[in-house]
């Protein structure tokens, strides 16, 4: 066994569980962009509703989740499948450069506009001179 | 002709030689196959191309496809032979509302049964689409009754 394992590497390796797809989390597409006066974030979140959506920020983790609204009929039967069931989570790291009470977010037919202002603290700033 | 997409070996040539067993290549070689088969139907919105779920019930079929970011202005659905085509178009716009690019995005779907084309009915919400496809009733067995003269 301790040959075969040598040359075969994977044999070693535990086996690992199923992924169950209600559990767990996909990660969006997005679109970040940056101008002088701060950040705007593009994020595609197909069928979350507004009420399913919780943007949260805590200690410079900024957490988008959204939650699909949709469920399957019972009498539909999938033929084929290529989405995925499982809910939306993107969790963006900043390092306090963003003014969050000045957040402003629009959700419109899926796709999330997220304005991220720069804190007054980190904006290019033009000194006088005395 | 198959295409299979190009993906750099960083695990084989990352590898430090004296771990490196004939198997390691092979096994990083059949990950990469899994990975470019697979892969796209991971990803929400893939270039061009987004995912779309077939379904039926007893009456109907449905199609149900992601499209975020789309109006129902922007959407365009047809059916030939057969065949449904989702046309769509996504509007990249910069902070004033100006529209700077457009992509478009194309799907066909093979329906499976026979429909009632002019029945196809459609609805939008957020961001998904689903078309209702209303199944053709089968051709019901007629009773005709032959006078004999």
């Amino acid at each position: 066994m301790t040959f075969l394992q040598s040359i075969v590497p994977g044999l070693s390796r535990p086996a690992q569980p199923a992924k169950v797809e209600t559990d767990s989390k996909l990660r969006p597409v997005l679109n970040l962009r940056e101008d002088e006066h701060g950040y705007n974030l593009t994020v595609f979140l197909p069928g979350v509703p507004k009420e399913n959506l919780e943007i949260t920020d805590h200690d410079g983790r900024l957490t988008i989740a959204g939650r699909r609204a949709w469920t399957q009929p019972k009498e539909w039967t999938a033929l084929y499948r290529e989405t995925s069931r499982a809910n939306f989570e993107l969790v963006l790291h900043h390092e306090g450069d963003i003014d969050v009470e000045k957040i402003n977010a629009e959700l419109k037919d899926g796709r999330l506009h997220l304005m991220l202002p720069k804190a007054e603290a980190v904006k290019p700033r033009k000194i006088a001179i005395n | 002709m198959t295409l299979v997409r190009y993906i750099h070996p960083r695990t084989t040539t990352l590898a430090p030689a004296f771990s490196r067993t004939p198997w390691l290549g092979l096994e990083s070689d059949i990950n990469r196959l899994f990975e470019t088969a697979l892969g796209d139907f991971n990803s929400p919105v893939f270039e061009h191309r987004f995912p779309v779920d077939l379904y039926e019930d007893k009456d109907n079929n449905y199609v149900r496809a992601e499209l975020p970011g789309l109006t129902r202005e922007d959407i365009n659905i047809e059916m030939v032979e057969g065949y449904l085509t989702i046309n769509g178009d996504r509007k990249v716009t910069d902070d004033d509302g100006k529209v700077v690019e457009t992509i478009s995005l194309s799907r066909s779907i093979s329906i499976p049964e026979a429909i009632v084309a002019d029945k196809i009915t459609a609805a939008f919400e957020h961001g998904i689409l689903t078309v209702t496809l209303p199944k053709r009733e089968e051709v019901k067995p007629k009773k005709v009754t032959i006078a004999i003269n």
